[in-house]
């Protein structure tokens, strides 16, 4: 499997490893907050099986270092959309 | 008690293998230090390169040289390019950033890397068959750069001429590295 990466282009997969569901970007911020632990078993455990197109996190271990956010189709593996994790999480609205 | 005398060896002692259309070589005359780049300090360490050594920022996987040709930037990554430069002492870090003079940060690397010389009309034929990037001298052309992985080792293969790559492998790995680089020449030459 063939990862285009945005900014060093087409690249084998092997020098990735993949975590899972681009979910994992949203870690409930209210850790402080007794009702918490609901929603952190939602976040932790609670998964849809997608079959068809998912958006999952990939890391860059052998190259570099940037995690992406791989939009793959899980019955035919294609590949339609790479992106920097990074870019994503802040039109999240998340980190600085 | 004994009286040790310590003397430094580098990683593949001073290995070199000489075939036909095909050499290995261990570079033992050269230095690596990481340059971080804060972000907010980005243009001022533009600037202080180009002042201090006539050097630029590379793009991604691409490599420049300082005006003297002594020291070389990769950019493997983002935030941070490797220094790779002529220097054999024992304070690779503080050599480095009083010659750059810009307010980045400098880690040494020298010692935990391996660095083999591929060379010769045969090179790529060799690493072709371990090297999962396209070779082909008009795609990775002279002064390209890249981080990969060959015979599952994290690698980084460096062009700095036509028929030369360096690869650097953690100094851990030399040995693997050079056994897979002689088993490539075995099965091609």
């Amino acid at each position: 499997m063939i990862i285009n990466h945005p900014l060093l282009g087409p690249r084998d997969s092997e020098e990735f490893v993949y975590l899972g569901s681009t979910d994992l970007i949203n870690r409930p911020t209210n850790w402080e907050d007794e009702a918490s632990a609901e929603d952190f078993y939602q976040y932790q455990y609670i998964r849809d099986n997608i079959a068809g197109d998912h958006q999952e996190l990939w890391y860059h271990e052998q190259g570099d270092q940037s995690w992406l956010v791989v939009s793959r189709n899980t019955l035919t593996h294609e590949i339609t959309n790479v992106e920097l994790a990074q870019d994503v999480a802040r039109t999240m609205g998340r980190g600085k | 008690m004994s009286d040790y005398e310590l003397l430094p060896e580098s990683p593949l002692g001073g290995v070199e293998i000489e075939l036909d259309g095909f050499n290995i070589t261990e570079v033992t005359d050269k230095s690596l230090v990481m340059v971080a780049l804060p972000r907010d300090k980005y243009s001022d360490i533009e600037s202080s390169i180009d002042k201090s050594c006539g050097l630029k920022l590379p793009e991604m996987e691409h490599s420049t040289e300082s005006k003297d040709s002594s020291i070389t930037l990769w950019r493997l990554q983002k935030n941070q390019v490797l220094a790779y430069f002529t220097y054999e002492g024992h304070d690779a870090e503080s050599h480095l950033s009083s010659q750059l003079n810009a307010p980045a940060y400098y880690t040494d690397q020298s010692d935990t890397w391996a660095m083999i010389r591929v060379s010769g009309n045969r090179s790529r034929d060799v690493l072709e068959r371990i090297c999962p990037i396209d070779l082909s001298p008009e795609v990775f052309s002279v002064g390209r750069v890249s981080r990969t992985i060959m015979e599952h080792i994290g690698t980084i293969i460096f062009r700095d001429g036509d028929d030369s790559y360096v690869l650097l492998t953690m100094r851990s790995f030399g040995r693997s590295m050079l056994h897979a680089i002689e088993v490539s020449a075995d099965n091609v030459l």
